[in-house]
């Protein structure tokens, strides 16, 4: 190709997207999306967060039904979570409790379809890294760099064969990890039902229904948005044994934001505000009028923050 | 404009921001509508008897259709519409059959001071910073199946609803 060629190409596809992003690395990504979504898969990971690492087994089952995914927690209590098309159930058997999730259909989001991908690069960066070997599979790095510090950045190492993400490492504006995911033990294909089945039957243990529900907030918004992100879905929920709570959610089509409100009264205690964290995720709590308001995100602190400041309440009118 | 005219019923607007309201009822439908309803939600509050034909069908279509989720008492900072109030915390009541079960509204006079108004403080860079609470995990079991992080990563993110450190903390 000429240059002037090359430049004509490349005119052309940032006149689509915010960058130029080369055609080989949004392949990629639509090749790791398509494996997470199709692949049956079962292996061992670590979860690693500063100091701490917990290792965990992830089995995927998937047929032309739908999929079912079941995780493991091996260290410790065995804690699980199984997936399926309609719920996301967690099971914990020292209190003897499983949590049950409602998923619908607007809650999937497929973000590395093309025309999402457009969106996303406005606050993202995509390029290929290096490639490496992974627990025996040959990987390609992909980075999906953010363009301001309002997020977090990611880098993906997919098996070249597959797509299958083998690691997964959250990092932030000044390039250090926050978190990482990495698969000590991989094997594709060769998944049964069975092996997805909850360990635990979960009989005459208490049962915490999430019921979701779609819900509209009156009078409940942001006094800002956050650049980038925009509201996804709005519902209403119990959170453990709770009353009913609202959640909002906002995200930029790969990090997320939620907010939950719920009413003061009736709750035992006082609540504590200020933030918390666990690796990639900030949870900040505070009281807008007569409610408490948790906002928890994938997100550096300060967005999560900036959310939970720009909540406010103004009654309908 | 309808706090406006709620304002203006209330005798609490400058001589300024009453003449803009008697005009959007000179011009404005809807600030007409407004005024009239707001008229007819004071009378009965009053118990005048004044209600026109079909008051009630009106106002219970308007409830119909006003989702009322999650209901503060009133906000500082917000005209002093008194005539309202009683008729909120009745429409507040009728729309919580929906799903609130949240402790009743206020009626009547306000005793207890408003609570703050919500107010949007440049990020301060130094929060507080607490533990993670016990009831932690049940955000983040909420949260996590909206993160489009799933998506390219399967499951695993879960891990982090489960993890042990949060369960020692909170169970």
């Amino acid at each position: 190709m000429t240059a002037a060629g090359a430049l004509g190409v490349l005119l052309a596809v940032s006149a689509g997207m915010a960058q130029a992003q080369s055609p080989e690395t949004l392949d990629w990504l639509r090749k790791i999306h398509e494996a997470t979504q199709k692949l049956s898969y079962r292996g061992t990971f670590v979860y690693q967060q500063g100091s701490r690492t917990e290792t965990s087994r992830i089995t995927r089952f998937a047929d032309a039904r739908g999929n079912i995914e079941r995780l493991e927690v091996l260290d410790g209590e065995p804690r699980e979570i199984v997936r399926t098309r309609d719920t996301v159930k967690c099971y914990l058997p020292d209190s003897r409790v499983v949590k049950v999730d409602q998923r619908s259909a607007d809650r999937s989001f497929p973000a590395l379809l093309p025309e999402r991908i457009t969106a996303l690069a406005r606050h993202y960066a995509f390029s290929l890294g290096e490639t490496r070997r992974i627990a025996g599979f040959d990987c390609q790095a992909v980075v999906l760099t953010p363009k301001d510090d309002l997020r977090y950045g990611y880098k993906l190492y997919a098996d070249i064969a597959s797509g299958m993400p083998l690691k997964a490492v959250t990092f932030d504006s000044d390039g250090e990890t926050v978190e990482q995911f990495t698969f000590t033990q991989l094997s594709i294909g060769k998944v049964t039902p069975e092996m997805v089945k909850p360990r635990h039957s979960a009989r005459a243990w208490r049962v915490h229904d999430a019921e979701v529900a779609p819900a509209r907030l009156a009078g409940w918004g942001l006094t800002a948005e956050l650049p980038g992100f925009h509201k996804v879905i709005e519902l209403k929920r119990r959170i453990g044994e709770s009353k009913p709570v609202g959640q909002v959610v906002y995200s930029d089509g790969l990090a997320a934001v939620s907010v939950f409100i719920e009413p003061l009264e009736g709750r035992g205690g006082a609540v504590r505000t200020g933030l918390a964290s666990m690796g990639a995720i900030h949870v900040y709590t505070r009281e807008v009028a007569n409610h408490m308001v948790t906002v928890v995100g994938d997100t550096p602190a300060a967005s999560v923050q900036r959310i939970a400041n720009a909540v406010e309440y103004r009654r309908p009118q | 404009m309808k706090a406006k005219i709620s304002a203006l019923m209330d005798g609490e607007l400058d001589e300024r921001a009453a003449r803009q309201a008697i005009d959007a009822l000179s011009r404005e439908d809807e600030a007409v509508e407004a005024w009239r309803t707001y008229h007819l939600i004071s009378d009965t509050m009053r118990d005048s008897g004044l209600l026109s034909d079909g008051f009630a069908a009106r106002l219970g279509a308007r409830l119909a259709g006003e989702p009322t989720v999650l209901a503060p008492t009133r906000q500082a900072g917000e005209p002093r519409s008194w005539h309202l109030l009683p008729a909120a915390a009745s429409v507040a009541a009728v729309a919580l059959v929906g799903w609130l079960a949240f402790a009743p509204q206020q009626e009547g006079g306000q005793t207890s001071p408003p609570p703050p108004l919500a107010q949007a403080p440049a990020a301060d860079p130094r929060p507080v910073v607490i533990p993670l609470s016990s009831a932690a995990n049940d955000y983040l079991l909420a949260h996590q199946g909206f993160s489009p992080r799933i998506s390219i990563q399967g499951m695993a993110p879960y891990v982090r609803t489960v993890s042990d450190e949060q369960r020692e903390a909170g169970r």
